[in-house]
This record gives C-alpha cells, structure tokens and sequence, in this order.
C-alpha cells in the first residue's frame, strides 16, 4: 500500500520541523497544508495509508476525513501542546505533544504502519485480534494501567478503554489474569516477563 | 418448571431435578424415602417444611423469589445451610475438580504450557474463592448473627454491602476459565479427561449462581431491611 503523510498545522515551524524530523528516520511523501479545509482537494486519493497530523485545537475537516476514510487506511494523529491537552482529544487515533522527542515521534510512525494495512473489519468478523488490540493486551498482562497504556501507544485513555471493551467482546475474557493467561498462550507475551505470582 | 409443594413425594423431586441431590443431603437427608412426601420427610428430620421448599425452588427455577416465605424463617436458618453448602464446596467439590485436573494434566503429552497456564488460572480462582467463603463464614455470618441476637447496629456500620460486589470478581474468572478452554486452548488433551474436568466445572458454576442469589437476593436484602428498621 502506499503510504502518504499530511501534516496540517497553521504554524509553519511546526509544519517544517515534524517533516524535517520525520524524513530523517523514514522515507515518506510528506504534504504540508495550513489548514484542514485544503484537505478537501485530496479527496481522490484511494488504495493508500494515510497519516493525517492534524492541529487539534484548530477545526479537522471531518467531511473530508470521512471521504478519505472510504478508501483508505487513515490513522488521525493529533498535534497537541501538552499532555493534559492529548487526553482531551478522543476523536483521534494517536497523540503527539510538541515536546515529543524524536524516538517517540518514530515509535508512533512504527505503530501506525504495524496496524494500518490490512482490512479492519474482516478481522472484527473472524474474532481475530487486531495488530493494535495485541499490543494492548500485551501491556495489560504486564500490568500496565489505562493512562500508561495510553501514553507508551499515543493513544488517549477512550480509546484504551474502548480497545478493552472489544478485547472482552472478542475472547470472552473480563479479568486482567485471564488477558494474561490468553496473551501467554497465544505467545504474546513471554512468561518470563511477568511474575504469576502476582498477575495469574 | 413447575414448583414442588409439600404434598409431592419426596422421590420425585429427585426424579425432576437431579441436580437437587447434594442440596437435600445439606438437610441431612438421604435417599431411600419409600412412598413419604416431602412434608413428611421433613417433619421427621425436623426441618422447616417451607423454608426448605424456598431452597429446592429456588434452586429449581431461576425466577423463584420467595420473599414472603422467606421473610417469615430466621436468617440463622439460612445462616446455617448457607455454611453447609460452603463446606459442601470445600471438603468435596473442590478437591473432586482439582483431582479432574490433575487427570487432564497427567494426559497431555507434549505442548502442555498452555495447559498449565490454565492450571494456575484455576489455582489462582480457587485461592480467591477459599477466601470469599472464608470472609462470610468468619465475618459475614458471625456479624449478622450477632446482629440478630442483638438487635442492635454496631458502632462500625454495616459492611453486608460489600460482599455482592465480591460475588462478581469471583463469578468473572471463572467464566474466564472456562471461555479459556472452550475457546482458545489447543486441544492437547485426553478428550475425556477434559469433558469430565468441564462438565463438573459447568455444573459448580451453576451450583454456585443459585447459592449467591440466595446470599445477595435474600440473605442480604433482608439483613439491610432490618438494619433500617434498626436505624430508626
């Protein structure tokens, strides 16, 4: 799949620096936009993984998101001036502060790439975990809370809580020692990492 | 189902509902009743006639609420079949799943990981069950019958409310157990060995959902019913 990267932020320093930084670790089409409303010309886009670092303070373009959505993989990754304000923000997929430091900024990339790709809702059908769910599960049989788990994956604590509803869903497992019995099993996890003292 | 009455033969309450037989041994009674109906079975042992139709209805169907029969008996009375039951699950279910087990266990014979990982789960479910059971029949029961006897609130308040929460963590991992192995363990085991170990599990289960809704729904309620009386 091909994979472009938009970085929509009214502030041009930020704009250049995140794509400076960015096109340091990975090879990337990067697309600077001042504001989400240019996000509209690139509705045609089709068939590609589409990172979209969106301002979020500033209004996203939800009709536009929605039409890329159609026929994309889209990973919506807030831009945000500090911790407090990237757990405010639920409708995105990802968070990224300003003082994000360089390996975070490429861990996120990483992560997006491992569960983007592949189709979302086949898997819901055949109770298969997601690539995202996995990683989640794998962090709460470590013992992780909520808000930790939120920070390590950028995501915000809705969407951990929501990642957890469908873990439940699909296994039919509640309890954190259950998660944790099934992530061992299905080698998620390695038993070494854990102490079963505690977490079984 | 249809609900028994004190005229119906003792034999026939087994014959509908098998399930019912370790429930009438907590009574002291045992099988070989002849032509006697339940009423006079119960005369003899010197049971309550209504309280233990109550528990064999409640037992037999989950819609059964006897809450003017049961109002009218002494929780002590449900105290004490509540505690039998507890020991019911200590002394013989128990060990009688874990020897289940153990027989799946000693037949797997080459990837048996995941089947310990499941063997801990359950030790771990076991070690949290004992110790619910324990904090009712040390504190629980003692407080309420203390409560009785007294008529009259402690000075620490009631903590009754605090055990039906308890009933829920307990009931979750064991239904993680058992979607555990019905859905995500490979199957490296003696099938038969398995559908024993499960079928006892299964039935424990539903053992033990009948006697926590006697606790929460009658023992409970009616002890916070008269800690307001006693309030006022």
């Amino acid at each position: 799949m091909k994979e472009s990267v938009f970085i929509v932020h009214r502030s041009e320093i930020i704009r250049k620096g995140l794509s400076l930084i960015l096109q340091e670790y990975f090879k990337m089409e990067i697309t600077q936009l001042t504001t989400a409303s240019d996000l509209s010309s690139f509705t045609g886009i089709t068939n590609s993984i589409m990172i979209l670092m969106l301002d979020a303070q500033a209004e996203i373009n939800q009709k536009a998101i929605d039409l890329l959505k159609k026929n994309n993989e889209v990973a919506l990754v807030a831009i945000c001036q500090d911790e407090e304000e990237a757990h405010q923000a639920p409708v995105f997929d990802y968070q990224l502060t300003l003082y994000a430091s360089p390996v975070q900024i490429q861990k996120l990339i990483q992560i997006i790439r491992q569960s983007g790709g592949k189709p979302k809702n086949a898997m819901v059908e055949n109770g298969e975990l997601t690539s995202r769910e996995k990683e989640v599960i794998k962090l709460i049989a470590l013992g992780l809370a909520n808000k930790e788990i939120a920070d390590k994956l950028f995501i915000s604590i809705h969407t951990v809580i929501s990642h957890r509803k469908n873990l439940t869903e699909k296994l039919g497992i509640k309890s954190i020692s259950g998660l944790t019995v099934y992530a061992i099993m299905n080698n998620l996890l390695d038993i070494q990492d854990i102490n079963p003292e505690e977490l079984i | 189902m249809e609900l028994f009455r004190k005229e119906d033969k003792m034999s026939s309450l087994i014959n509908r509902n098998y399930n019912l037989l370790p429930v009438i041994n907590r009574f002291g009674i045992r099988l070989g009743f002849k032509e006697k109906t339940i009423g006079e079975v119960c005369q003899e042992k010197q049971i309550n006639t209504d309280f233990f139709l109550a528990i064999v209805n409640t037992y037999t169907d989950d819609s059964y609420f006897p809450e003017a029969e049961f109002l009218s008996f002494s929780p002590i009375l449900l105290i004490d079949y509540l505690k039998n039951t507890h020991k019911y699950y200590i002394q013989y279910v128990l060990p009688k799943i874990e020897r289940l087990l153990n027989e799946v266990l000693e037949s797997c014979t080459d990837n048996c990981s995941s089947l310990k990982m499941i063997n801990s789960f359950y030790q771990k479910y076991k070690a949290e069950l004992l110790l619910h059971l324990k904090l009712e029949d040390e504190k629980v029961f003692p407080y309420i019958i203390e409560l009785y006897k007294n008529k009259k609130l402690s000075a620490e308040g009631s903590f009754i409310e605090v055990i039906e929460n308890e009933h829920t963590n307990v009931e979750v991992k064991l239904s993680d157990l058992e979607n555990l192995i019905i859905r995500h363990l490979s199957p490296n085991y003696d099938d038969n060995a398995m559908n024993e170990f499960l079928t006892a599990l299964l039935q424990f289960e539903n053992d033990l959902n009948d006697h926590a809704r006697i606790e929460d729904h009658i023992l409970i309620t009616q002890v916070i019913e008269f800690e307001k009386e006693l309030k006022k």
